[in-house]
């Protein structure tokens, strides 16, 4: 990999340019990692969740279901729903990495977070990189977010051993959930999808397997999808 | 780790990377309807609310657990006042501590003025 004067490799670049958005990743892997101790699991049960799902919302959510006993199809479904922005990520990277050969594009896959899209997209868009550097360039970012990510969630992991019960930790798992809820409602129609979602689950919250959860999601994109089509022709 | 964890781990990894995967894997073959993507925009604020209200209400706390029941549950106060910091500073290391502080602090409060 050679380095002209002045200016980083594209592998370089990558981890640099996304080096200001690891902080912020950090608090929520703790989080991650603490959350299936603290339900009664393993510090290895937490940290291998991390790594065969690596995204941080899901990997509480399923443990979180796991630790209720619910139905599998209802922790998967529920992982799938809690990733769906990935399908809009992928879209829209996809040009940037599809003529990669194929075992490039499923690491590229799974390597795949919020902060990788956020920061390949802009780059890509601005710099002329050809798909050697591209790919250079997400992986670059990609390995940064991935040794912070699994570092956080074995930190926290190991660190949920020790914690008290009494501090109440597992209040965090509502509690980041609704503070992510709470940065997606940007518009009336997102309000209302939560707003569906909330009550529905939790008029439903004792039904078996956990339906509650799924229908109130269901009712939630269904209710925001419908205001969102009202609201259309009164938008300019 | 037993093989029933593992295996519904592993599901949920080979779920997450096929939604990973989907376009960058299927760009030629797949097409995203208008609609489908219009609904993926509101499915993050109703599966995340539809996980944080059960939370917030379903069972007992564990401090009450552990300690005894309080007139009203500090998760409610903790919820509350976690939306209150979210509203004011748009930030999550704030809004969490300041739930976390409201869950242990109304819950002292409350136990002190019952005991007085």
């Amino acid at each position: 990999m050679s380095t002209t004067k002045g200016t980083l490799s594209p592998l370089h670049a990558g981890a640099w340019a996304i080096l200001p958005l690891t902080p912020g990743i950090v608090p929520f892997g703790l989080i991650a990692g603490v959350t299936p101790v603290q339900l009664g699991y393993h510090w290895i049960d937490s940290a291998l969740a991390s790594l065969l799902i690596f995204a941080g919302a899901s990997q509480i959510a399923a443990y979180q279901l796991i630790a209720q006993d619910s139905a599998l199809w209802v922790i998967v479904l529920t992982v799938v729903a809690v990733n769906l922005r990935y399908v809009l990520y992928s879209a829209s990277i996809a040009p940037h990495l599809s003529e990669a050969p194929w075992p490039i594009r499923i690491a590229a896959a799974y390597g795949l977070t919020d902060q990788s899209y956020a920061v390949c997209l802009h780059t890509f868009a601005v710099r002329e990189f050809d798909l050697r550097e591209r790919v250079l360039f997400y992986f670059g970012g990609v390995g940064v977010i991935w040794g912070v990510w699994q570092s956080a969630t074995l930190v926290g992991a190991l660190a949920g051993q020790v914690i008290p019960r009494i501090w109440s930790l597992e209040f965090m798992i509502p509690l980041s959930f609704f503070v992510l809820a709470l940065s997606t409602v940007r518009r009336p129609p997102h309000r209302t999808a939560a707003i569906l979602g909330g009550s529905v689950a939790a008029l439903l919250m004792h039904a078996p397997f956990n339906l509650g959860l799924i229908t109130g999601a269901s009712v939630g994109v269904l209710g925001g999808l419908l205001h969102h089509r009202w609201r259309q022709p009164h938008v300019s | 780790m037993s093989p029933e964890l593992l295996s519904i781990l592993g599901l949920c990894g080979f779920a997450t990377l096929c939604l990973k995967g989907s376009f960058i894997e299927g760009q030629r073959h797949l097409q995203m309807p208008g609609w489908f993507r219009d609904a993926l925009d509101y499915v993050p604020p109703a599966i995340l609310m539809a996980l944080v209200v059960p939370g917030f209400i379903k069972g007992d706390a564990t401090l009450t657990v552990l300690n005894g029941a309080v007139w009203i549950d500090p998760r409610w106060i903790g919820a509350i006042v976690a939306f209150a910091a979210y509203q004011l500073t748009r930030k999550s290391i704030p809004t969490l501590a300041a739930g976390m502080l409201a869950l242990h602090g109304s819950y002292w409060l409350q136990s002190v003025l019952t005991a007085a």
